[in-house]
Formats: structure tokens, C-alpha cells, sequence
């Protein structure tokens, strides 16, 4: 028997359209991009935290526009990690292994946490290219 | 197996960065500000393993399901495998006397230091005869091992509220971890199941900020049970609208409307379902058509009906005061129906029942 015999349509609500809760990311973003300027910190904010609709997104996304590098990164479902036109501010979208989104975040910084080789791996990738050097 | 935590992640193929990324998403979820994700990184990753202790009461194993049987490895799960589990019934090889040796083996080794989980009611009925592991009764066992703990995490609507042992008439005089622990602090995780991610959340905060997460007036963390169902439910909208399913299959059921009339229990229930949802975030009850059943909430079995709405009145002489209560349109306009039934039958001369008010 074929699902399609059962009548049931879900029909999505209409998408809201914009809430005007948007505009003032971009002043929130622009403190924050001072910041990273003056002293070199970085931060983000939380986009699932926020009362945004699709529609809102897609204007913050297009005002933002894309940037020249595209990180993606395949750890537990995909993430990409994308720099907007303005230099030092990413937007990052965290996938899970169904290719739904986890969490998705604007970050200003140099370059995000996420993409930096953290001391402790790095250690681990000299000793095996010992290893690689030793076996010559 | 001792060693910092993410040691133990990468011998199981679990990277960094898929740490990284597990905890921003996390922090996020327990409306942590986003940079706590990398403290909570650094944090769990260079973490010891705490020792806890899970003691199975009365109980049906749901609330290890939820959490050990994920359809598959889960970080929730992994990062359950890297705490030392001392102790767990159901998942623990040793059985009789070596697995009593191994509960006080770490209660004495840890004393003071370990995180005591409980799932399940307590029985007070006939001296706490009801249940007993190893000849010694559910009472008798938490009160020594409590006395030890660092902090008691009561998992399920049965350790946190009672949950369904208690349920009336309570044959077993069944009560809750909170009724008899007054000394430690108590995070309750209800739900039935409660969500994996729940837990994870607060082992995360306890290994990170060495602390319990804020707790609400029932003891729940207040970043998984701070708003309800309702107000995060994708159905939202038809409720504003005032588009309400009448039937399980009615036009207004077909189309995804909301089922408040038809007992959901959104509006006054705390948990996070409508955001994080069930299974790998497929589908959660209201999404797959079913109103929810308030399983969070303490004596959810004794709400008066899966499938009554919640304006309808406990009581027929105090209907208009109920309503007011809830204070929701539509709790209004149910129970102006019913007010237009109850006078349809006054005319008549009928005795109004309970049973007349009740859809």
C-alpha cells in the first residue's frame, strides 16, 4: 500500500516575512568589528538564538554578501565556515549528518577557532611526519 | 581508561574540531553566549572522568534508552561512555555481589566527589519493600549513597517528580528524589523520556564550570525547560490564528493545525522538544500529530486526559474562573462552548454533568 492513499497534505503557515529584527545586527556587527580592530578580540553572535525568520536571514545574508574564502569542514555532518565582502566576519552553519542545521553563527575574527590547527594536533602531525622522516 | 577526555574522543575517531563544533552547537542550545562554546571545549576536553554512580529505582529503563540507544554513536553517547560509570544495572558486565563491591568500591573511592544519578521513583509503602536491590530497599540505598555525592541528577519524570509509580492511587507510595535528599543539590531532568541532550548539557556545564546549571523552581535547568512547548511550537501560528483541529482526521488535522482542543498540554509544559526534537531531530509528538502530554510536568498521569483541552473545567461550578486561568482565546471559546451547552441543557431542564462539559 502506497502512502499516497492517506489524505493528509501538511500545509506549512505562510512564511513570515521580515521582522525588522535584522538592521540592527549590522550595528551589533559593526561594535564588534571595531573590537577585533582595537584589540584583537573576536566574538560572535548566536543567529538560532535570535527571533529571525528565513526571510530575515536571507536579508542579513544578502546584505552581507560573499566573501573570497569558503571553508567547509567535514566533522559530524558538514559545516561551512564562509567569509562575507567585509573581511573578518563569517558566517558559519553547522550541519549535522542528516544535513539539517545544528547552529549557525556570525563570527568576527582573523580567522575562526574552528579552522586554526589547535597545538595539541599539531603535535601529533610532527610526530608522525617523524615518523615518515625516520622510515627514509 | 583514565585520561583527558579528548583522548578517549580520538581513539574513538571523534576529531577536535567535531568536539569544536559539538559544543558551540551545544553551548548554543543552553543559551550560553557563544563564546562559552571554546571554554567549554577546552574545558570538557582536558577534563578527568568523574565518577558517577546511576542508581535504577522504580523505573521501566526508558530513561537509559533514551540516552545509550540512539539509532546511532552519538557524541551524547560517546561522552556518556567517557564519564567513569561506576556503576549502571543495566549496562555494567558484573552482576550480584561484584557489582554491589563496585558501587561501594566507588562510593568510598570518590566520597564526596561523585555525580549521583538516580532514574526511577522511590518506594516508601511497606517499608520501601516494594524495591530492593541486593536484599536492601530504594529508600535505603539513596540515602547512603547521597550522603557521598557531590550532586544528585534525578533523570525521568519518576526520580524528579514521581512520574507514573505515583500515579493515583500510588500503590507503592511512591515519591521522588527531591522528597527525600534535602542536603545536596538536585538537578531534575524529567520527561519521559527526557532528551539526551539534556543530560549532556549538564554534565558539560558541571565539567566545565565546575557548577550545576541555573535551575528553575522545580529544580529543571532553565536553559532546556525556560519556555514551553508552546511558545517554541512550529504550530504556533494556528494557534494565533485561532485554527484549531477538532478530530485526529478533520480537514483542520490534515492541514497541520493546532491540536490545543484536542488535550494538548504545550501550554503549560517546560521542555525543549519543539527546538532540539526527538530522534536526530526528525520529528517530535506535535510534528508527528499528536498533542503533547506534559510528561515534563510533575503528576502529568493525573492531568486529567491526554485528550481534553486544557481550558476544559476540574470542576462545572468554577468553569468561568478555569478559563480565566489559562487566559487563552481559545480556552475562552471552549469553554464558552461549553457554557452554550451547559445553558442548552438548563433549558431542558437536564442535569448538567461533568461528562457534558468534557469533549
Amino acid at each position: 500500500m502506497s502512502l499516497d492513499s492517506i489524505p493528509i497534505h501538511v500545509v506549512p503557515p505562510g512564511e513570515p516575512g521580515l521582522t525588522g529584527n535584522a538592521p540592527p545586527l549590522l550595528r551589533e556587527l559593526l561594535e564588534m568589528v571595531r573590537r577585533l580592530l582595537e584589540t584583537g578580540e573576536p566574538s560572535a553572535i548566536d543567529l538560532s538564538a535570535l527571533p529571525l525568520t528565513p526571510a530575515d536571514l536571507d536579508w542579513l545574508r544578502d546584505k552581507l554578501g560573499a566573501g573570497e574564502i569558503s571553508v567547509t569542514l567535514q566533522a559530524n555532518g558538514e559545516s561551512t565556515l564562509n567569509e562575507t565582502a567585509c573581511p573578518g566576519v563569517w558566517w558559519v552553519t553547522h550541519h549535522n549528518e542528516q544535513g539539517a542545521v545544528t547552529s549557525q553563527f556570525i563570527e568576527v575574527a582573523f580567522v575562526p577557532d574552528l579552522v586554526k590547527a589547535h597545538p595539541q594536533d599539531v603535535e601529533i602531525g610532527s610526530g608522525y611526519l617523524e615518523l615518515l622522516v625516520s622510515d627514509l | 581508561m583514565q585520561g583527558p577526555l579528548i583522548d578517549t574522543l580520538a581513539r574513538r575517531g571523534v576529531t577536535r574540531r567535531t568536539f569544536l563544533k559539538y559544543c558551540a552547537t551545544l553551548a548554543s542550545m543552553m543559551a550560553l553566549p557563544p563564546t562559552a562554546g571554546r571554554a567549554m571545549a577546552e574545558a570538557m576536553a582536558a577534563a578527568r572522568r568523574p565518577s558517577v554512580i546511576w542508581l535504577p529505582f522504580q523505573e521501566c529503563t526508558g530513561c537509559t534508552e533514551s540516552i545509550t540507544r540512539s539509532h546511532s554513536p552519538t557524541i551524547e553517547g560517546m561522552i556518556f561512555d567517557m564519564i567513569s560509570l561506576d556503576y549502571q544495572e543495566t549496562l555494567m558486565a558484573a552482576a550480584g555481589h561484584q557489582a554491589e563491591e563496585a558501587l561501594h568500591a566507588a562510593m568510598q573511592d570518590n566520597a564526596g566527589k561523585y555525580l549521583l544519578i538516580v532514574d526511577g521513583s522511590i518506594p516508601l509503602g511497606q517499608d520501601g519493600a516494594y524495591s530492593c536491590i541486593g536484599g536492601r530497599s530504594n529508600v535505603d540505598i539513596l540515602k547512603e549513597a547521597a550522603q557521598g555525592a557531590a550532586a544528585v541528577i534525578a533523570v525521568g519524570s519518576c526520580a524528579s517528580f514521581g512520574g507514573i509509580p505515583k500515579a493515583n492511587p500510588n500503590p507503592t507510595g511512591a515519591v521522588s528524589v527531591s522528597d527525600l535528599v534535602k542536603d545536596k543539590p538536585i538537578v531534575n531532568i524529567p520527561g519521559c523520556p527526557p532528551i539526551p541532550v539534556v543530560m549532556t548539557g549538564v554534565l558539560a556545564h558541571y565539567l566545565t564550570f565546575g557548577s550545576l546549571p541555573e535551575l528553575d523552581d522545580k529544580g529543571r535547568p532553565k536553559s532546556f525547560f525556560g519556555e514551553t512547548i508552546h511558545d517554541r511550537c512550529y504550530r504556533r501560528p494556528f494557534y494565533d490564528q485561532g485554527k484549531f483541529a477538532k478530530t485526529f482526521d478533520d480537514e483542520g488535522a490534515r492541514q497541520g493545525w493546532c491540536l490545543f482542543e484536542l488535550g494538548c498540554k504545550g501550554p503549560v509544559t517546560h521542555n525543549a522538544c519543539a527546538t532540539v526534537k526527538w530522534n536526530g531531530g526528525t520529528s517530535w509528538p506535535v510534528e508527528s500529530g499528536h498533542g503533547c502530554l506534559g510528561c515534563s510536568e510533575p503528576d502529568f498521569w493525573d492531568g486529567g486526559g491526554f485528550y481534553k483541552a486544557l481550558s476544559a473545567p476540574a470542576d462545572p461550578l468554577k468553569f468561568a474562573a478555569a478559563a480565566a486561568v489559562v487566559g487563552a482565546g481559545a480556552g475562552v471559546a471552549v469553554s464558552v462552548a461549553n457554557r452554550v451547552k451547559k445553558s442548552a441543557a438548563k433549558a431542558t431542564h437536564e442535569t448538567t454533568t461533568l461528562a457534558d462539559l468534557e469533549k
